[in-house]
């Protein structure tokens, strides 16, 4: 889970455009980018909101407060009968003695010097005498020594003498500022890591989910390269249901594919077959006799046969990997048995060297065609030694493959006609009977494996034939 | 020698037939699998030409049959599959050689007179007893080189004793090999083709085995 969220994240860290475009066509891509989408949008405008609603509530608390505290100021100030304004008891509150602390109240009168907190010390807040407004107001101000100022203000006349005062009642904003500035920045790192944390999660989630889409493709990778028959998947318990009916599916067509294939296999091996027995007819009949139309029908017959050998040995080509794979060392030693059989009177000495667990990872009839027509061509030149060595490859390639060595000690063929060896009918002597379709069978064969067919000269003196093909 | 072709195209059949007989053998011809199975189970051929796809018995079942029996003739099987998969199984059925169709009937001739050969322990194509010689590939019989002229029937006799030197092979066994199944087995003609073949040969090497059969054995210089 861990290791293919690392997948992703290495995919979306990719500065190429096309990678990154890529990855946003996936589906994986697809679920990210808009799970993320969306849950930032939701989360930023929950932000904004919760910051907004924590503003007002900051800023109506200390309304409230300056609210209170003009009225406790309207509650204690009285004219005297002299005519002066003053209070009738101290505002005892030390906030409102130090000098900018941050606390104000001043009370004026048009035409008179203000009252004033002792904390204003040398300032003076704009009374405003221009307007009558006895209605409570709040703005905010500017105040001693750069503050900004929330203030309440309102006029009021004192009941003792028909004179209109402005009270006005400030507090500095900066405090307020900062409780803010520190909430919002709390808020905005804790929506940040949600987002983090969020993104996280969908990250393992969609690679967690997409999980078996992936087991999927890799088994296809596997049905494809030959590596295995069907979708494994298929018997893994822990394939999703919903998944099931798709793995199942994709599994009805290879196999559907395979009976098509099987079919037509079948249908082309039986017309061929079919066509040998007159063919040998036809042959026999005109065989010896010397005449045009006969040697007309001789060359003819033997052309048919030609193509036809060529087509069903094509069409009998399987070329892929299965499961249980073919023990390499009793396949080639029945091979050899037939070889030598068919080989009638010449006496050889055969030897097979190949280790006992050595498997082919491919079909049997496939192997049969390709190591038969090298050892029977091997089984004709030779003078009396057929040397077959197999092993094991593994060391530096992608997958496990194996080496068929086979030697003769005959005339071996000269390098610069080897290649030719691999054409369609051409006999290097006409003389030792064949088709001459043998080896180019064998490079199809080997070819259709993702495997290979190489010439040299043998340590016997005659020819080599290497043979790579992939193990099991 | 006696041969028995179970082939079921009657031409091809025919044809190899035509050829058998006028390289000196003596054949019978089974269409399907159950009747060549049946002559192969009850008559002694000398080899077999069994193809693999034939009615009603296929050609492996039927070798497979035989050999589980204890017959151990060789066969030849001849047939349109020829992939090395299809030789090996039939090679494993237990068949002595492989021939795959199209084919000349030159090529099967040979092969099969490798297969007698072989199956009577004779590694040289050509036979050779005291001064006798008999080449299989051209049917020629000498004697200190000089070749005699033979008859079909005399042929078939001398080259099956020739085939079997050193054994002691009874007048039954001889009609059994030379004639067909629908000859009228007399095993008086026997003698009269052994006296004759003794006379063109004129060496002593055809002996009588008293109440037994014939030997074919060269014991030296006539006295």
């Amino acid at each position: 889970m861990t290791q293919s969220g690392g997948d992703i994240k290495t995919v979306s860290k990719d500065k190429q455009p096309g990678a990154i475009a890529q990855f946003r066509a996936s589906l994986a891509g697809r679920l990210l980018v808009s799970a993320i989408l969306w849950s930032s949008v939701a989360l930023v405008i929950g932000g904004i909101v919760l910051s907004f609603a924590f503003r007002s509530y900051v800023l109506s608390d200390v309304d409230k407060r300056l609210e209170i505290l003009l009225d406790t100021l309207v509650g204690i100030s009285e004219v005297s009968p002299e005519g002066e304004f003053r209070f009738n008891q101290p505002l005892a509150d030390q906030r409102f003695l130090a000098p900018y602390s941050g606390w104000y109240w001043q009370v004026s009168e048009a035409g008179q010097e203000p009252k004033r907190s002792r904390s204003l010390w040398d300032f003076a807040l704009d009374p405003g005498h221009e307007s009558r407004n006895f209605s409570l107001r709040y703005s905010i101000t500017a105040g001693p020594d750069g503050q900004t100022l929330r203030q309440a203000e309102h006029d009021i006349i004192l009941p003792e003498a028909e004179r209109v005062f402005h009270y006005q009642v400030a507090t500095d904003m900066a405090e307020v500022q900062a409780a803010i500035d520190r909430f919002n920045w709390l808020l905005f790192s804790a929506l940040a890591l949600i987002l983090i944390t969020v993104t996280l999660a969908l990250v393992l989630q969609v690679s967690y989910g997409l999980r078996p889409l992936r087991r999927i493709k890799r088994d296809l990778t596997d049905v494809r390269t030959g590596r295995s028959a069907r979708l494994k998947s298929a018997d893994d318990v822990r394939m999703p249901e919903d998944l099931r009916p798709l793995v199942d599916e994709i599994n009805g067509l290879i196999d559907q594919n395979d009976k098509l294939l099987d079919r037509a296999r079948t249908h082309v091996g039986n017309l061929a077959h079919a066509l040998k027995t007159p063919l040998s007819i036809i042959q026999n009949e005109v065989d010896g006799k010397g005449d045009k139309g006969s040697e007309l029908i001789a060359r003819q017959t033997k052309d048919i046969r030609v193509h036809v050998d060529h087509h069903l040995k094509r069409a009998r080509i399987a070329g892929g990997g299965t499961g249980p794979g073919l023990e390499v060392k009793a396949r080639v030693e029945k091979l050899v048995k037939a070889v030598k059989v068919i080989a009638g009177d010449k006496a050889l000495q055969t030897s097979v060297t190949c280790p006992d667990d050595l498997s082919f990872d491919g079909e049997k009839q496939d192997f049969d065609e390709l190591l038969g027509n090298i050892i029977e061509n091997a089984a004709k030149w030779a003078v009396t030694k057929l040397t077959i060595k197999a092993i094991r490859l593994e060391e530096g390639l992608r997958r496990p493959m194996l080496e068929i060595r086979v030697e003769d000690d005959g005339p071996g063929v000269p390098e610069e006609e080897r290649e030719a060896l691999f054409n369609r009918g051409t006999r290097l002597d006409e003389q030792v009977p064949g088709t001459g379709l043998g080896l180019a069978i064998v490079r199809d064969i080997a070819d259709m494996y993702g495997g290979s067919v190489s010439l040299s000269t043998a340590g016997l003196g005659g020819l080599a034939v290497t043979i790579l093909l992939p193990a099991k | 020698m006696r041969i028995l072709i179970v082939e079921d195209d009657a031409t091809l059949a025919g044809q190899i037939a035509d050829n058998l007989k006028d390289a000196g053998y003596t054949y019978d011809v089974a269409p399907d699998g159950e009747e060549g199975h049946f002559l192969g189970d009850t008559e002694p051929y000398d080899a077999v030409i069994l193809d693999l796809g034939l009615p009603i018995m296929d050609g492996a079942s039927v070798l497979k049959k035989w050999r589980a029996d204890g017959r151990e003739m060789p066969v030849l099987i001849l047939t349109a599959r020829d992939s090395w998969t299809d030789k090996v199984e039939g090679l494993d059925a237990g068949a002595d050689d492989y021939l795959a169709k199209p084919f000349v009937v030159e090529e099967l001739l040979a092969r099969l007179r490798a297969l007698i050969r072989r199956s009577a322990g004779q590694t040289s194509p050509v036979l050779e007893v005291g001064p006798v010689r008999l080449d299989t590939r051209n049917s020629r019989v000498s004697v200190d080189g000089a070749p005699i002229k033979l008859t079909a029937q005399e042929f078939k006799l001398l080259s099956y004793l020739m085939h079997h030197d050193g054994k002691v092979i009874s007048r039954t066994e001889l009609t059994e090999h030379i004639y067909d199944q629908d000859f009228d087995k007399d095993s008086n003609t026997i003698e009269v083709f052994v006296n004759r073949i003794r006379k063109k040969l004129g060496v002593p090497v055809i002996q009588t085995v008293r109440g037994l059969g014939y030997r074919l054995e060269w014991g030296g210089e006539p006295a």
